[in-house]
């Protein structure tokens, strides 16, 4: 009897997981960034005028004395479960995840006019998604991901420094027009 | 079993395996002019879904790797993307300020027939392993 019931509960148990549809895990939303134009305009040195912080973005200008330094870089980090455990692993046929991506973005802005540095930041994000038999996310959509989020970041940091950046282009160009006075 | 069935078995398995295997030089790098970029998408052997080859296409090209060989893309410089598909499909976007590039093609388990993934690598680790794993795609 004992056995008959452990059998009995161990199919149930097997039909019961069979059961269950795991969906991929989606990130929650990262909350919402301050896209602000900055105190500012700058002209972009170095990076992608395609691939910048909104904030960055809405501070172009080619005149400015002020530069932007922009850079992004992307690792990657994929988990595959084995195809023959895939394969006889009943909770696969279900929705169980069979692997993984994981993307970190890294991303640095400084802020320079002359040889003076106005502000330097780093963000980094991590944006992971499991997959399964039957649904998967591209590369791309998650490159893309981290890509914003680690925009969301540098654009977060900017307003939160928009008060010390805006008195330091201040400072800046007073000593400026003192020295051009001076001459 | 006698001797005469023995060596007919290894020799069909040998033959099958060999079928399974991309034949052809070792890697070499290629030397492109300043408007091109290259894109080497490699498959490490893998016996699982060895005689699935999906199509890979970057930018205007495509090619069907098989386990064991890379392929060299040369596309115009600038933003790319790669796509691999079966009844899944993988995608990459190559950044425009790379000039070499490395992907690396898997194929996991699907449901009716295995699903590729095209994963983007790191220069220093899909250089030593490109060399170890992979000849150029007849």
């Amino acid at each position: 009897m004992k056995r008959g019931f452990i059998l009995a509960a161990f199919l149930a148990a097997t039909a019961a997981f069979g059961c269950v549809v795991v969906q991929p895990t989606i990130a929650p939303p990262a909350p919402e960034a301050h896209a602000a134009p900055l105190p500012f305009k700058g002209r972009l040195a170095d990076g992608d005028p395609a691939q910048l912080p909104p904030s960055v973005a809405m501070s172009l200008s080619d005149t400015s004395p002020v530069s932007f330094l922009y850079r992004e870089e992307l690792t990657h980090e994929d988990r595959h479960s084995s195809m023959a455990g895939s394969a006889l692993n009943p909770l696969t046929y279900a929705g169980y995840p069979t692997g993984e991506y994981t993307v970190t973005a890294f991303a640095s802005l400084s802020i320079v006019e002359g040889d003076k540095v106005l502000g330097d930041y780093t963000a980094q994000a991590h944006v992971s998604e499991s997959y399964n038999l039957y649904a998967e996310p591209t590369h791309k959509e998650l490159d893309e991901a981290a890509r914003a989020a680690a925009r969301r970041q540098v654009d977060q940091y900017l307003y939160n420094d928009r008060d010390r950046l805006a008195q330091q282009f201040a400072n800046s160009a007073q000593t400026a027009t003192g020295a051009a006075a001076g001459k | 079993m006698n001797g005469r069935t023995a060596t007919m078995l290894l020799l069909a398995a040998s033959a099958l395996a060999g079928g399974c295997t991309a034949q052809g030089s070792h890697f070499e790098r290629i030397y492109t002019p300043p408007d091109k970029s290259v894109i080497y998408v490699y498959r490490p052997y893998s016996y699982a879904g060895s005689l699935i080859r999906p199509a890979v296409t970057c930018g205007d090209e495509t090619a069907q790797i098989a386990p064991g060989a890379y392929h060299a893309f040369i596309v115009p410089a600038g933003s790319v993307t790669c796509t691999a598909a079966t009844h899944t499909t993988d995608e990459v976007e190559v950044p425009p300020q790379s000039r070499i590039y490395y992907i690396k093609e898997e194929i996991g388990w699907g449901l009716l027939i295995g699903n590729p993934h095209l994963e983007p690598m790191d220069t220093d680790e899909a250089q030593t392993e490109i060399r170890k794993c992979c000849v150029e795609q007849p």
